[in-house]
């Protein structure tokens, strides 16, 4: 038997908690599925890396459970253009492993020249952290100087910031994810240009990294909500090492400097350091499970920015 | 007597031929422990050691922490860094602060800098002068002696 789980017409940080309910009633009992994403009409980056995402935990459910191992369906979107950008944005590149694909995916390089600053790319080792940034410096910078009006030291802050958003993947998940980049016209919120990053991964997820660590500590309110509180708000890590947790600490830093929000989500959690402009909540708890963690980094254009 | 020791060298020696950013904790380690194998064959008599980033792309904090803050804790010997970008210092003043740790930075016209913990910089700044590793210009500028 094959379930259903519906991809949103709009697919972004937003409606990821109703992909999420729709995954976790489907997965839970192991059966192939089946993502549709027929519908779809506007994917951000952080909702292809999670698709990504829930591709790879989709594997691992069916062969955990017993069932048959096969990969899911994903039933691809059926308008031209997003189909296109889905593929300009190096979704299906990844996708081609993880999903059995159905639906016409057209034959387009993955973006060299355009606001796809970075295209979906795995992240599993160091090496591929040192790729990640090698080609955002490259391509970002003229559009974070020019188009966002960040001093062009901030280049490089941005690319600390995506080095270390990177390398929670390859130290906590315990597999690999994906990054993906992307400036663009965010009109809804802020009528500017924004740059996004986007990181997800269906690991252990927060909670089970800093366990060992940290449940004493946190007691009976341990879960979901307090090791993300831990690890973004207390700078803690799960290695005793004490220079450790300096990367979320640093891309804290960065966006408070440059006016920009991050988002965590890991299990059933969410927390976020919410800039002036924006009106997320700090964290929310008892959201529906999804494997590992999700980051979102929002750098908006300088020097108007809504207060 | 200084030692110097060119980072970008030994990073594309030992890790990577191709990419010129220290990322990574992996990373950071590899070029850490060819630092200290550097120092440890130094001669008796070097007393700085000058750490040459010229030549690095990014570092971010991970690699600031394992290569800069680690040998300021685990090495005797002064310290001095060069080839200083503001990237670069973007990510090794908050990890040492963190740590309440500084280090010098050599600026290129050759005056010192101390960056950090204000109270452990000032602490280095004074007592480099005391061992006459350093020395004040009539400006009040250090420079290596």
């Amino acid at each position: 038997m094959t379930r259903l789980v519906e991809v949103p017409t709009q697919f972004d940080d937003r409606s990821f908690d109703q992909f999420a309910s729709a995954f976790a009633e489907a997965a839970k009992d192991g059966e192939r599925l089946l993502f549709d994403a027929h519908a779809a009409e506007w994917a951000s980056p952080y909702g292809l890396v999670g698709l990504l995402a829930a591709g790879q935990a989709a594997q691992g459910t069916g062969r955990a459970s017993g069932g048959s191992g096969e990969r899911p369906l994903l039933t691809a979107p059926t308008h031209a253009d997003v189909l296109t950008y889905w593929t300009r944005a190096g979704f299906f590149r990844e996708a081609a492993e993880l999903f059995e694909i159905h639906g016409k995916v057209p034959r387009v390089k993955p973006a060299e020249e355009s606001d796809v600053l970075l295209p979906v790319t795995p992240v599993r080792a160091a090496e591929d952290v040192h790729a990640v940034v090698s080609n955002i410096q490259q391509r970002a910078s003229a559009i974070l100087a020019s188009e966002l009006g960040l001093d062009p030291k901030a280049t490089m802050g941005f690319a600390m910031a995506l080095s270390e958003a990177c390398q929670n993947i390859v130290e906590h998940a315990g597999t690999g994810g994906w990054v993906a980049v992307q400036a663009y016209h965010w009109r809804r919120k802020l009528a500017k240009r924004v740059v996004v990053i986007a990181v997800a991964d269906a690991g252990v997820g927060f909670r089970h990294s800093l366990e060992p660590t940290q449940s004493k500590r946190f007691g009976t309110r341990w879960g979901d909500a307090a090791a993300l509180e831990a690890a973004l708000i207390q700078g803690v890590s799960r290695f005793r090492d004490p220079g450790r947790g300096q990367g979320l600490a640093g891309i804290r830093r960065y966006l408070t400097r440059w006016d920009g929000k991050i988002a965590i989500r890991s299990g059933t959690a969410r927390i976020a350091i919410v800039p002036k402009w924006d009106d997320d909540v700090p964290l929310k708890d008892g959201l529906p499970a999804f494997p590992g963690a999700q980051v979102l980094i929002i750098i908006p254009e300088q020097g108007s920015t809504k207060r | 007597m200084i030692q110097h020791i060119d980072v970008h060298a030994v990073l594309q020696e030992s890790v990577s031929g191709v990419y010129t950013d220290l990322v990574t904790r992996p990373t950071g380690r590899v070029v850490r422990e060819c630092i200290e194998r550097a120092m440890a064959t130094a001669a008796a008599d070097v007393a700085v050691a000058r750490i040459d980033f010229t030549g690095v792309g990014c570092i971010d904090y991970s690699c600031a922490d394992e290569i800069v803050a680690k040998l300021l804790r685990t090495r005797p010997g002064v310290l001095v860094l060069m080839g200083i970008s503001d990237g670069h210092r973007e990510a090794i003043e908050p990890v040492l602060a963190g740590h309440r740790l500084a280090v010098l930075i050599e600026r290129p016209d050759g005056t010192l800098e101390a960056v950090g913990s204000p109270d452990a910089a000032a602490a280095l700044l004074e007592e480099l002068v005391a061992r006459r590793l350093a020395a004040r210009s009539p400006g009040g500028t250090l420079t290596l002696t």
